[in-house]
């Protein structure tokens, strides 16, 4: 039996839109005719090496699970999720803010001095961080999306959520009361498969750096 | 998370005989060099970790046995004056898994390997480091991957730095995802930052032969671990002749798993392609003082399940009996 194909897992999604582009041209290039398709394994121009689309939430579990070998996600992602996998390089791009967010006009004191804080999220590992480190307590209110509509709908007090641009939070009135963090594109490994097979991972973990590490 | 029923695997007739086929093979080679075996009791009754399964016995807390070093250095430091050099033991531990897919009933051979004052530690880490490497061959293993480490590498430099223990952690969880930039991160600020994060990519640099000890000397504690690198080194001369075919060896720097318990040299046993390590083990010269011993220590643990699941998964990886 010959070796197993090597999967790479690529995020779907703002990451993904941004490092398919990236890697045309170099040998992960990804297939163009299968990337129109909605099949969600594409080969790549390395024989024997294709790339699996998948949700940001859902990739490490598979890198971590070595069903992937490799694979690009955000350092949100893998800071909410606590993988035991491998983060071979901070890849640059795809760089955004984790960020207290409320209506405008609403400070960061008035917040604190809430009695019952609510704060809608999709990150409360690292919200709760924040709040350890800032002595706060707060109800989180966990959401998979749209966090926006939570403070103008009464939902939340505020939302601890990603901002690239600022543009969605202007769009919904609101802004940002303070940075917990910073996340950008980090290239993650399966422990076995780098460890067992480092001839066949590394050079490809290599290909990878060199196409989009510092292209943010 | 709740356990349920695959943590506790059921063999039926082919894994059932590939383990006991494996098991006496083991114990066999073992014995042939002079390990004699303990059998400690499947229930622990004086130290209940959280990892372990606990029940109550009556209104006594107890726990299965967990780790095999742990339990038979409680027996030995207990029952014998004088430690027995070669200690070699068989059978399952219970363990709450770290990763969903894990069994919690996991079957183990392996042994432990004392030496007393004036007795060398080198010799003693040689003589293991053949033992495993001879351990492929007796599985029909048909090829595997040796990784030397020393945990002295990121152990001293961290202690010589007065990190407290909570930022060493961090450095450690950052070197064992292999992320230079979060070593960086976690110890921004820090008057030890520069120097600390230089030897982080000395340590992650390189995954190779023997030559990848030759790394360490971009690393602003080299001074610091001559003699570590030295006892690698001497280790390397002494095993390189006697590699056999089918096994390869590689110096692994970075390696940081079990930090908190080894001392010294490292070893793990990887098949091409194995999501996970298939034997580890390592100097750990700080347990037996701990209980009282002044004895040093060094071992190893096959982990059968593992190689059953493989087995299983990947049978061309194996010899055909």
């Amino acid at each position: 039996m010959n070796a197993p194909a090597i999967l790479i897992a690529f995020p779907k999604g703002r990451l993904g839109d941004e490092l398919v582009p990236l890697l045309a041209g170099t040998p992960l290039a990804l297939d163009a005719q299968a990337l129109k398709s909605r099949v969600l394994r594409i080969p790549t121009a390395t024989p024997g090496v294709s790339a699996l689309l998948l949700k940001g939430a859902d990739l490490p579990r598979y890198v971590a699970a070595g069903v992937a070998s490799l694979g690009i996600v955000g350092s949100d992602t893998l800071d909410e999720m606590d993988m035991d996998l491998l983060e071979l390089a901070d890849l640059g791009f795809g760089a955004c803010r984790l960020s207290l967010c409320a209506l405008a006009g609403v400070s960061l004191d008035e917040l604190r001095a809430k009695p019952h804080l609510r704060l809608a999220t999709k990150f409360p590992r690292a919200t709760e961080a924040w709040l350890t480190r800032e002595g706060l307590t707060a109800e989180l209110v966990p959401l998979s999306s749209s966090a926006e509509l939570a403070p103008l709908l009464g939902l939340a007090d505020a939302i601890v959520d990603l901002v690239q641009t600022g543009g969605t939070l202007k769009a919904h009135g609101l802004v940002e009361t303070a940075v917990l963090g910073r996340s950008s594109a980090r290239l993650v490994a399966a422990r076995g498969a780098y460890l067992s097979e480092p001839g066949r991972i590394r050079p490809l973990a290599d290909t990878l750096i060199a196409a989009l590490k510092g292209c943010g | 998370m709740p356990v349920r029923t695959p943590h506790f695997p059921d063999l039926l007739f082919g894994p059932a005989e590939r383990l006991r086929r494996w098991e006496d093979a083991l114990m066999g080679l073992l014995a042939a060099h002079g390990y004699r075996e303990l059998h400690p009791s499947l229930v622990l009754r004086d130290t209940v970790p959280d990892g372990a399964l606990r029940f109550f016995d009556g209104d006594e807390l107890v726990a299965l046995r967990w780790d095999f070093t742990m339990a038979l250095a409680g027996l030995l430091a207990r029952r014998f004056p004088e430690p027995p050099e070669r200690v070699s033991y068989a059978g399952a531990v219970f363990r709450r898994p770290v990763q969903p897919w894990e069994a919690v009933e996991r079957f183990e051979v392996g042994c432990e390997r004392i030496t007393t004052e004036g007795q060398s530690s080198t010799e003693a880490d040689v003589e293991l480091a053949r033992l495993l490497m001879a351990i492929p061959g007796v599985l029909g293993l048909k090829s595997a991957i040796l990784h030397m480490g020393n945990a002295a590498l990121v152990r001293r430099p961290l202690e010589a730095e007065g990190l407290s223990p909570e930022l060493a952690a961090e450095v450690v969880a950052a070197l064992s995802r292999r992320a230079p930039h979060r070593v960086a991160q976690a110890l921004e600020g820090h008057p030890s930052a520069a120097r600390l994060s230089a030897h982080a990519q000395a340590l992650l640099s390189e995954l190779d032969g023997p030559a990848s000890l030759a790394a360490l000397s971009a690393s602003p504690y080299a001074e610091l671990l001559q003699e570590e690198v030295d006892h690698m080194d001497r280790a390397l001369q002494a095993l390189l002749p006697i590699l056999p075919p089918n096994l390869e060896l590689r110096v692994d720097l970075a390696d940081v798993a079990g930090l908190g318990f080894y001392t010294g040299p490292t070893l793990r046993l990887w098949a091409p392609g194995a999501q996970q390590e298939l034997a580890a083990g390592g100097r750990y010269d700080r347990l037996f003082p701990g209980l009282g011993r002044p004895w040093k220590a060094a071992g190893f643990c096959v982990r059968l399940s593992r190689l059953l699941d493989l087995a299983e998964t990947r049978p061309d990886l194996f010899e055909q009996p």
